[in-house]
């Protein structure tokens, strides 16, 4: 092998050593392969309903132009941005009542409502708020609070005794520790978990937006294609809400380093 | 080689201990736990002092640090802290537990004023005390940075600087020799011996297994350790079982001294006393 070849074989064995840091280069190639990989699988696979990669790109551009792809999105996009807000304030804030004994078994049973199917509160939460909007939104409320509730009440549960006892050395009264600790504390851990559980929402979104059609939304859109067996239309929806939840995905971690930038500060792979 | 006898007054209790008894598990950790803890006044000089709790692994110094800190109650028996004195609670004393807590949120610089705004400092003499500290405490490029960039060495002195923030006379360390490298160690001694000699007028409690360095930067020494009864066998619960008086041997308020033979006679003797332990 030339010294150059034998070079690149040594980076090569890098990307299989346990815990190895690489380039940001070295790791977009690496990304790239594989994306390159699974189109070429995808693009030969003989499968025969499977569409082809061409198809589905077709089909989005299709998707846009004559049925209002870009529409329906926006009406999800807003539904989904509701539906994680209120979730996040109800989630963050019955985890931090935790800190009184009074809440904790009424916390941890709403966390139980992660065993419960949301078909069996369809009934339930439409003669308690109606139809339409509001009981699309409540829906989603419930399936992501139950998960993201369940998480954060974890992190609090789990702040070592001594951080407590050190926050009370600087004369802090249990309220103020509270605050110091429960709540600035977990700000950051706070972030991962709204992100890891914001993605139920999307999820979600098929099950509540075929409940009600009423303001369409790419679920709604999905289940119209699936109907009608259209394998490249729905391939194509459900690669758009992969991208939108990339987004989503990265735009929390953003206002995490953002809001947190001590959180990542020791991380060996930031 | 003898030296001069510096003169000292004993004046007013700063912490006294009386009778503190714990079980945990069931099993006696301390046992009639007894000493106090006088503010001694140099004519002519500020002086704050270090008084060292010194025993082997496990012999319950964490858990009567605790106590003092009041951050546990004893089983019974009491801590009093000050003059009058009053039962202690959490946040009378500076506290410097183990492994240096500090607020991870927070920058170094926040870390010290909000401990300023708990004890009653208003916000711009919190901030300018905090910048005083930093300074005195060599973290003054350090302020805007955040624990976890800190060293060990630097995060120890700023969670000290932060405790001496909010903390009247007293100041109880766990274990402050514990995980330095030898530089670090002679260090910290030093360090410690500066700031209870500066206009601060501290008295710092030790609570520490290494008896060279206890020996090094305290002016009195309490051993703790376990009562053998008549059969040669322990009986559980630890007390205080010696108590020496580094002043009267010349081994405190000087420069140098462990290079001198009695310092190293005073290690060797505590070192045997902790084999019977
Ligand atoms: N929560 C606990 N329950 C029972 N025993 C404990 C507990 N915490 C500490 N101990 C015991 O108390 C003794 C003293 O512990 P500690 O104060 O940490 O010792 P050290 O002198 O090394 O600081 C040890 O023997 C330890 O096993
Ligand atoms: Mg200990």
């Amino acid at each position: 092998m030339t010294p150059a070849g034998s070079r690149k074989a040594a980076g090569l064995l890098q990307a299989f050593s346990p815990n190895k840091i690489l380039s940001r280069s070295a790791m977009n190639i690496i990304v790239a392969t594989q994306v390159v990989v699974f189109l070429l699988i995808w693009a030969f696979a003989s499968f025969k309903v499977l569409p082809k990669p061409g198809e589905v790109f077709a089909s989005i551009g299709d998707l846009w132009t004559n049925q209002g792809l870009g529409q329906e999105l926006l009406s999800s996009l807003s539904l989904n941005f509701e539906a994680v807000l209120i979730s996040a304030v109800l989630s963050i804030g019955l985890a931090y009542l935790t800190v009184l004994p009074f809440f904790r078994p009424l916390v941890a049973a709403i966390g139980k409502g992660r065993f419960l199917s949301m078909a069996g509160f369809t009934l339930v939460f439409t003669l308690l708020v109606g139809g339409g909007h509001p009981l699309k939104l409540s829906l989603l409320v419930f399936a992501m609070t139950v998960f993201f509730v369940t998480s954060m009440a974890s992190v609090v549960a789990e702040i070592p005794k001594a951080d407590f006892d050190y926050a009370r050395t600087l004369r802090m009264k249990e309220w103020r520790v509270v605050w110091e600790v429960v709540v600035l504390g977990t700000v950051d851990k706070a972030f991962e978990v709204l992100r890891q559980n914001a993605a139920i929402g999307w999820m979600m979104l098929t099950m509540v937006e075929g409940i009600y059609r009423g303001e369409g939304g790419i679920g709604a859109l999905l289940l119209n294609q699936q109907k009608f067996f259209k394998m490249s239309e729905v391939f194509g929806i459900q690669i758009i809400i992969l991208i939108v939840g990339l987004c989503q995905d990265l735009i929390i971690g953003a206002l995490r380093r953002f809001v947190c930038p001590y959180a990542t500060l020791t991380l060996e792979r930031k | 080689m003898l030296r001069e006898k510096i003169a000292y007054d004993v004046r007013e209790c700063l912490l006294s201990v009386k009778g503190v008894n714990l079980n945990l598990g069931g099993r006696p950790i301390l046992r009639d736990v007894n000493f106090e803890v006088h503010n001694l006044y140099r004519p002519g000089m500020l002086q704050g002092q270090v008084v060292g709790l010194l025993g082997p692994s496990g012999m319950g110094k964490t858990q009567l640090f605790r106590i003092l800190a009041g951050l546990n109650p004893p089983d019974s028996g009491h801590v009093l802290i000050g003059d009058p004195p009053v039962p202690v609670a959490a946040g009378m004393v500076g506290v410097v537990a183990q492994h240096y807590p500090l607020l991870h949120h927070r920058t170094i610089l926040g870390n010290l004023v909000v401990a300023g705004r708990q004890a009653g400092q208003p916000a711009k003499a919190a901030e300018t005390e905090a910048q005083r500290l930093l300074e005195v405490f060599g973290l003054k490029e350090q302020g805007e940075k955040y624990p976890v960039q800190l060293s060990g060495g630097q995060r120890q002195r700023a969670a000290i600087a932060q405790q001496f923030m909010c903390s009247n006379q007293l100041m109880l360390m766990d274990e402050p020799f514990s995980g330095l490298d030898p530089l670090a160690l002679a260090r910290m001694c030093q360090f410690i011996k500066d700031i209870a000699q500066t206009d601060e007028h501290k008295t710092f409690v030790i609570v520490t297994h290494d008896i060279a360095s206890a020996i090094e930067v305290c002016d009195t020494l309490m051993v703790l350790g376990r009562d053998k009864g008549p059969d040669g066998h322990f009986i559980p619960g630890a007390k205080i079982q010696q108590t020496v008086d580094l002043i009267a041997r010349g081994l405190a308020w000087h420069t140098g001294i462990s290079r001198t033979p009695e310092f190293h006679a005073a290690v060797n003797e505590v070192k045997d006393l902790f084999a019977h332990l």
